[in-house]
C-alpha cells in the first residue's frame, strides 16, 4: 500500500503539491491526470524520495520515505519509469537492467543476467541486449526502462508521462507493454497525458490541479457525465487533451 | 684547463637525468591524483569544514607559482617545522601538491558533467550514494577527465624542469652542467628538449588511447 497524507512541497514561492491525499492499493492502477505543471510528476518524485517532503508524510508498505533507513526499502518496492528514460549511457541495455538487482538487492550476477535477458526478450529486445543506450530508438530505450524497473520486481511501477518523448508509433509499442503489465496485475502509478489509453487501463483515476488532488474517483465514474465530467475544470481538460 | 668535447658518457648522464625527472612526474602523477580524487570525493560527500578547507587549499596551490611553492617547502619546512628535507623530497611534496590542486578541479567538474538524470534514477532504485559515485560517476567521469588530464600531466612535465634549481639531478639540471662544461648551447639545448618532447609525446598518446577505450559506448557502431 502506497498511502500519502496531506502532502506538501514547495519550490521557493511556489507551492506544487498542498495536501495531496492519494492511497494505491496492491493490484490497482492508478492513472493522474492533469495539465502540465498541476504537480503531476513531483508526486511520484515524493513517492519514489527524490524530493523531499514539506509537509505529510509518504509510506510505502508502512516505510516512510522521509526516513532514510525506510526510504532504502521503500526504494526497493517500488521501480520508477520516467519521461525522459534516464538509462545508463556507459551501460548496454543488459547492464542497465541488472545494475540495481545486482547491487541493491545482492542477486548473483547470472540469475539477475538470465533474468534481464528474458526481460528484454519479452519487449521485443532479446537481440539489442548488448546495445548501448545511444545506439537505441526512443521506444526501445523507454522499453529498457520499463525492464530496468521491472527487474527489481517491485511491489509498485511509478510511470512518470513515459511515453511523453515518443512518436505515435513507439507510444504504441511501450503502452502495449503497460497493458500487459496491468493485465497481469501489477500495481502502478500512471502519470499520463494519454487520456485514452488511461480510460482502458487505470482501476481509478486521480485529477490534480495546481498542486491539489481535486478528484479521486472509479475510471467510470470518472468519465461519466455526472462523475468526474461534472467537474467543468476536468470537462475542460479532457476535451482540451482530446482534441490534440 | 677544460674539456669541452661531447663524450660518449654525457649520453649516460643525459639519460639519468631524463631517469629523475620522469621518475619524479610519475611519483608526482600518482601521489596527485591519488590526493586530487580524494578531495573531489570529499567534496561530493560534502563533508563540512573539510570541504572548505580542501578549497581553500586547491585555491592556494593553483593561483601561486609553482617556483614559488618550491622555495617555500624547501627552505620554509626547516625553518618552521624543523623537518631537514633532501631537494628531491621537496620536490616530491610540492609537485603532488600541485598537481593534486589541478586534478581536483578536473575531478570535480568531472564529476558534476555526469547528467543529473541518471544519478536520480540510480538513487530511485536504491543505490547508495557511494554505488552511484563508482557504477555510474566514475566511468563517466573518467572518460571525461582523461582529455583535460592529459593536458595537465603533458604540462606537469614540463614544470617538473623547476626543481633543477634547487639542485635535484633532472634533466634540466645536466643540461644545465653540459652547457656550462661544452659552451655548446643550442646542441645541448636542442637535445633536452627533444628529450622532454618525446617523453610528453608518449604521455599524450598513452592518454589518447585510454580516451578511446573510455569512450567506447559513445562511438556509434551501427545497428
Amino acid at each position: 500500500m502506497i498511502k500519502a497524507q496531506s502532502v506538501r512541497k514547495v519550490f521557493g514561492s511556489v507551492t506544487v503539491l498542498d495536501s495531496v491525499d492519494l492511497t494505491v492499493a496492491p493490484g490497482e492502477v492508478v492513472s493522474i491526470l492533469g495539465s502540465s505543471g498541476s504537480g503531476k510528476s513531483t508526486l511520484i518524485r515524493c513517492i519514489n524520495g527524490l524530493e523531499r517532503l514539506d509537509g505529510g508524510s509518504i509510506t510505502v508498505d508502512d516505510f516512510d520515505v522521509s526516513k532514510p533507513k525506510e526510504l532504502a526499502e521503500a526504494r526497493k518496492r517500488s521501480g520508477t519509469v520516467f519521461q525522459m528514460f534516464n538509462l545508463y549511457p556507459h551501460m548496454t541495455a543488459l547492464q542497465n537492467v541488472t545494475l540495481a538487482p545486482v547491487e541493491v538487492l545482492k542477486r548473483p550476477k547470472a540469475e539477475a543476467e538470465a533474468e534481464g535477458r528474458a526481460l528484454l526478450a519479452s519487449v521485443g529486445l532479446g537481440d539489442r541486449a548488448d546495445a548501448f543506450p545511444s545506439q537505441l530508438s526512443g521506444g526501445q530505450r523507454q522499453r529498457v526502462g520499463i525492464c530496468r524497473a521491472l527487474a527489481m520486481k517491485p511491489r509498485y511501477l511509478l510511470l512518470d508521462e513515459v511515453t511523453s518523448a515518443l512518436d505515435p508509433e513507439m507510444t504504441a509499442d511501450v503502452l502495449d507493454i503497460l497493458a500487459k503489465l496491468a493485465k497481469e496485475g501489477t500495481t502502478m502509478v500512471f502519470v499520463t497525458h494519454e487520456i485514452e489509453f488511461a480510460r482502458t487501463i487505470s482501476s481509478r483515476v486521480v485529477f490534480l490541479e495546481k498542486g491539489r488532488l481535486v478528484v479521486d474517483l472509479p475510471t467510470e465514474q470518472f468519465f461519466a457525465a455526472d462523475g468526474g465530467l461534472a467537474n467543468p475544470r476536468i470537462a475542460q481538460f479532457l476535451s482540451k487533451m482530446r482534441k490534440d | 684547463m677544460r674539456y669541452t668535447e661531447f663524450t660518449p658518457f654525457d649520453i649516460v648522464l643525459l639519460a639519468q637525468g631524463l631517469g629523475v625527472s620522469v621518475g619524479l612526474f610519475l611519483a608526482t602523477t600518482v601521489i596527485g591524483l591519488l590526493i586530487g580524487t580524494l578531495w573531489a570525493v570529499v567534496r561530493f560527500y560534502r563533508v563540512p569544514v573539510l570541504m572548505q578547507v580542501i578549497t581553500f587549499v586547491a585555491e592556494l596551490l593553483k593561483n601561486s607559482p609553482v617556483l614559488v611553492q618550491l622555495f617555500l617547502v624547501f627552505f620554509g619546512f626547516p625553518a618552521f617545522f624543523h623537518i631537514n628535507l633532501g631537494p628531491v623530497e621537496a620536490a616530491v611534496i610540492t609537485l603532488s601538491g600541485n598537481t593534486a590542486a589541478f586534478v581536483y578541479v578536473i575531478a570535480v567538474s568531472s564529476i558534476e558533467s555526469i547528467g543529473r538524470d541518471q544519478i536520480e534514477a540510480a538513487r530511485a532504485f536504491g543505490l547508495t550514494k557511494w554505488q552511484v559515485l563508482r557504477h555510474i560517476i566514475a566511468p563517466q567521469a573518467m572518460a571525461f577527465a582523461i582529455g583535460p588530464l592529459t593536458g595537465l600531466l603533458v604540462n606537469q612535465l614540463q614544470v617538473t624542469s623547476l626543481i633543477s634549481v634547487i639542485g635535484v639531478m633532472d634533466l634540466t639540471k645536466i643540461g644545465n652542467i653540459l652547457n656550462l662544461r661544452t659552451l655548446k648551447p643550442f646542441i645541448v639545448w636542442a637535445v633536452v628538449g627533444v628529450l622532454y618532447y618525446l617523453a610528453a609525446k608518449i604521455i599524450a598518446y598513452a592518454g589518447a588511447t585510454l580516451e578511446r577505450r573510455l569512450r567506447a559506448h559513445t562511438a556509434w557502431k551501427g545497428l
